[in-house]
């Protein structure tokens, strides 16, 4: 029995006439890297928004650890513990790398948050992020100056640097190149193996498949499978709905 | 894990160019004291050093005013109408409640900063446009409120606060407010200054950058930007308190001006918002031009003219300010000078790998195009 890490229940969000999510319950497991897939325009990165407090849901409710999290700030949400990245990935572009994972830091009360943004422990761990996601070069490089997939991993090395239990990753593989999708897809694992939880939206199947531990299916706004990749391998419902047999 | 060898070679490059950078400012700085410290004898007659004053008043409130404007990038056109407050504040304080006059700046700067929370508070729910014009609405309002409300402010007739040393005579008077504004001057950029270095610094120039995603990685924005609204508004009543007692005269139409407020955001702007001193050197090139066209054309509306064109002139052309884009020319001396350096076995490895990488990167990465990167 794995408990659960984030779990909605009857999450619903409609823009204009567009119903987004439309009574998503889904739950995902603590310390497993979870998938969220489904076909562009099924709520996917609408669920995202919605969990992380970045978007109101119209009705529903939203779980983490135990705790209802459906109307806390998105920072609130930070704070319980979830991370995550964007599908159009966000960097604060005028910022060195350097900084950028800084400004991740969590300050301990109104003292900490006078203290200098640069302390030797800091710099040391935000340093280390860069170097793990080999991108240490790139240390006083402002994130403007970097590609695209420079600028992903710089992303990443932030959300980490918040230390976040759990991780939800929207599209981790869009537009990067095969040999940064392996390192992307071994991190993850490498991550979970020290026991932080994923949530991982993504459209690469190879990837999805060979990293994640539970899958969930999303169609027009509402989960329609679950299972191990062996069994979403092979439902029905998702061939239809995925490749539109 | 950061290896031992990895953070000392990185440091290693940028040494040189980093005492550099300290010993200039160092000298920019004991410059900057000896002209202030100096310019009361220097100054040929009481004019000119009363329009040094008013130079001054303009750099502290534009450094006020960048402690918003530079650190969270909100576009305040109502810091004039703070000011003013902390004027009228402090000069009713005085005329009315009988406070010794400074006690009166004090508090009035006190009651700003709390009146700044509720303010901050509606205020600083809207972004981009819709913040400017809100700050925009409450220079009116406040304008509406002092000159209607004249059994209490004097109306449009103005108010006259007493002066603190009765004693003095005027250029013994000039000469005490010059160094009063300097030292408030000098509190406002220390501040700044620890801000800026700080972690709640880097938060606020992360909402600067990317407010959504601040908030996403656990920094309370709101809470963030109403804390430093409120020290920016502390600053700027401070300032038009000072102002009050060394002027002795208000009138609501000046106190009150959405053109006070856009002074300063020139200013800042020509200065550069993102440097420490950037505003004050923007006040000292258009506060000087402001007191001259005043002297030259008088009552004329051209040196609103000349103010307009220069705002355009920087925004199009160097919308990071001046500083910053004397700095960007610097840089381009720079890498003559690096060649003649020496270089360390460490820091060879370090640039060759780092080309290297940088270019596989580079030469992988490129097909995420913005085209291909979003929903296929
Ligand atoms: N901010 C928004 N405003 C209006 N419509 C939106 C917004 N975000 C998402 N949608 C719509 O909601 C639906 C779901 O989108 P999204 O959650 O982005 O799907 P996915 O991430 O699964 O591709 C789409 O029809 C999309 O156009
Ligand atoms: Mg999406």
């Amino acid at each position: 029995m794995t408990d659960q890490a984030l779990r909605t229940e009857g999450l619903t969000k409609a823009f204009g006439g567009v119903v987004a999510l439309d009574g998503a319950g889904v739950a995902f497991r603590h310390g497993q890297v979870n998938a969220l897939i489904g076909p562009n325009g099924s709520g996917k990165t609408t669920f995202f928004n919605c969990v992380t407090g970045m978007i109101r849901a119209d009705s529903g409710r939203t779980v983490y650890r135990g705790r209802d999290i459906t109307r806390a700030t998105p920072h609130a949400v930070a704070h319980a513990g979830i991370g995550r990245t964007f599908q159009l990935c966000r960097v604060f572009p005028r910022m060195s790398a350097l900084d950028n994972v800084l400004a991740a830091v969590r300050p301990g009360g109104v003292l900490g948050r006078l203290r200098g943004a640069r302390g030797r422990a800091e710099v040391d761990r935000a340093r280390g992020w860069l170097t793990r996601l080999g991108i240490e070069h790139l240390v006083d490089v402002e994130a403007r100056n970097m590609s695209w997939g420079q600028q992903k991993l710089l992303e990443l090395a932030g959300v980490l640097m918040s230390d976040p239990e759990t991780v939800l990753l929207d599209e981790p593989a869009g537009g990067v190149n095969p040999a940064l999708l392996d390192r992307i897809g071994g991190l993850v694992r490498e991550l979970n193996a020290e026991g932080r939880t994923f949530v991982i939206v993504e459209h690469n199947m190879d990837l999805v498949m060979s990293i994640s531990d539970h899958i969930v299916v999303f169609d027009r706004g509402r989960p329609i499978a679950e299972g191990p990749p062996s069994v979403i391998r092979s439902d029905e419902r998702v061939l239809g709905a995925y490749l539109g047999v | 894990m950061p290896s031992a060898s990895d953070p000392s070679s990185t440091t290693t490059i940028r040494r040189p160019t980093v005492t550099v950078a300290r010993a200039g400012r160092v000298v920019l700085l004991v410059v900057l004291v000896a002209a202030v410290v100096s310019f009361p004898s220097l100054a040929p007659n009481p004019y000119i050093l009363s329009a040094g004053i008013l130079v001054l008043n303009y750099a502290l409130l534009s450094t006020s005013w960048n402690f918003v404007g530079g650190f969270t990038g909100y576009i305040s056109l109502g810091h004039g109408a703070l000011a003013g407050l902390g004027a009228y504040g402090t000069g009713l304080l005085v005329t009315r409640a009988g406070l010794p006059s400074f006690l009166a700046l004090g508090v009035a700067a006190l009651v700003v900063a709390a009146l700044a929370v509720p303010i901050g508070y509606a205020a600083l729910r809207v972004r981009g446009a819709s913040f400017v014009i809100v700050s925009i609405a409450l220079v009116l309002v406040l304008l509406l409120v002092f000159q209607s409300w004249a059994s209490f402010t004097g109306g449009s007739r103005g108010l006259t606060v007493p002066r603190p040393f009765p004693d003095l005579l005027r250029p013994e008077h000039h000469r005490v407010f010059w160094f009063l504004f300097a030292g408030l001057l000098a509190l406002a950029l220390l501040v700044w200054w620890l801000i800026d270095r700080s972690r709640f610094g880097l938060g606020l120039k992360a909402i600067r950058e990317d407010e959504d995603k601040a908030e996403s990685l656990g920094i309370p924005t709101f809470a963030y930007k109403l804390v430093v609204f409120v020290v920016s508004a502390g600053f700027t009543a401070a300032a038009g308190g000072l102002y009050a007692l060394w002027f002795g005269d208000l009138d609501p139409v000046f106190q009150f001006s959405i053109l006070t407020g856009s002074y300063l955001v020139l200013m800042a702007l020509l200065g550069g918002v993102r440097t420490l001193f950037g505003p004050l050197l923007g006040a000292l090139v258009v506060g000087t031009a402001l007191e001259y066209f005043k002297v030259e054309y008088g009552g004329t509306p051209l040196h609103l003219v000349a103010t307009g064109l220069l705002l355009a002139l920087v925004v199009l052309f160097m919308p990071d300010g001046v500083l910053p884009a004397v700095a960007a020319m610097l840089d381009r001396f720079r890498p003559a000078q690096q060649s003649i350096r020496e270089v360390t076995a460490a820091e060879l490895r370090e640039q060759r790998e780092s080309g290297v990488r940088a270019e596989t990167e580079l030469a992988a990465t490129r097909p995420g195009t913005p085209s291909t990167r979003e929903r296929a």
